[in-house]
């Protein structure tokens, strides 16, 4: 009896399932940048809209990514419903805050798809994956850095404009220690 | 009707059956008949796992506790495939029982190929 089932998928109903779910996650982190940008630029702080602006595309582009790679190998990528955005946030800090959260949440989620990767010995989407924990390590780095920038320059009179001037000036070198 | 029988059981092989069905594939076509409810249906790759998401998404324990004076019947409708099933609830649990076997059967083929011709020993 052939193999018909893998002949025409490479991945496994499981990865492919991980896949799709990873999908819906980097649509919400797009949908929850964008809205992260929209209240910065509410509230006066131009080149943090402009940092939230580029992240929310840098998602898109990560989604898009797992998306063709899913239909690349032979598998039923889902376009994904992004629901429950939220729109208001307390404080200028609270945004960043929860900018590191959602990057550390993806790095795990990440992570969980790769540990099933290796249990199935799928090596293929393992380094399909590797080139995101490359990009996590830039992504978070950039979410702490921003975040940091608050406990040295303090909200305190033009604290929060300054913070803003430097939030666009948060860069990673290719390399650790650039 | 009996030299169709005939024929089709030449050319293809079971892959898992119950007391209330089968599930046979062809090489030739690459595709898999499935014997249930009455009927012989042929499904390509992409429909068996249309089918396969579907009969597993009903919540059957959810059919069990429901007493609403409403049919435990579940209509099957698979998009872009020309069958459809209407199943009662016996016939839900049967026909996953089938489909289970059937995944877990062709999972093993799949780990039988790699190990006697793909992985060199």
């Amino acid at each position: 009896m052939k193999d018909i089932i893998r002949v025409k998928s490479l991945i496994s109903a499981d990865v492919e399932t991980l896949l799709n779910q990873q999908i819906k996650k980097e649509a919400q982190s797009s949908s929850a940048y964008l809205s992260m940008a929209s209240w910065c630029d509410r509230n006066g702080f131009d080149n943090s809209a402009e940092y939230f602006f580029k992240q929310a595309e840098e998602e898109r582009q990560h989604q898009l990514k797992f998306y063709r790679y899913v239909l690349d190998m032979g598998g039923t990528a889902l376009s994904p419903e992004v629901t429950n955005v939220k729109i208001e946030y307390n404080s200028f800090r609270e945004i960043f805050e929860e900018a590191l959260d959602q990057e550390i949440s993806v790095t795990q989620s990440i992570k969980n798809i790769a540990a099933r990767c290796h249990k199935e010995q799928d090596y293929v989407t393992v380094e399909f994956l590797n080139w995101f924990f490359k990009e996590q390590r830039e992504e978070e780095y950039k979410a702490r850095r921003a975040l940091e920038l608050f406990d040295l320059i303090g909200e305190e009179g033009t604290g929060r404009w300054e913070i803003d001037k430097h939030v666009g000036k948060i860069h990673y070198g290719n390399e650790a220690g650039e | 009707m009996q030299n169709t029988t005939l024929e089709v059981s030449t050319h293809l092989a079971e892959v898992y059956s119950t007391v209330k069905g089968a599930v046979y594939q062809s090489d030739s076509e690459k595709c898999w008949y499935v014997d249930f409810a009455g009927k012989m249906a042929k499904f390509d790759y992409r429909n068996i796992l249309k089918l396969k998401k579907a009969i597993y998404a009903i919540d059957i324990e959810e059919i069990l506790l429901n007493s609403s004076k409403t049919a435990d019947v579940e209509i099957v409708f698979i998009c872009a495939c020309e069958h459809c099933y209407v199943l009662t609830l016996l016939e839900i649990i049967s026909f996953k029982e089938l489909l289970e076997g059937t995944f877990v059967m062709l999972s093993l083929n799949q780990i039988l190929h790699d190990r006697l011709y793909r992985i060199a020993a």
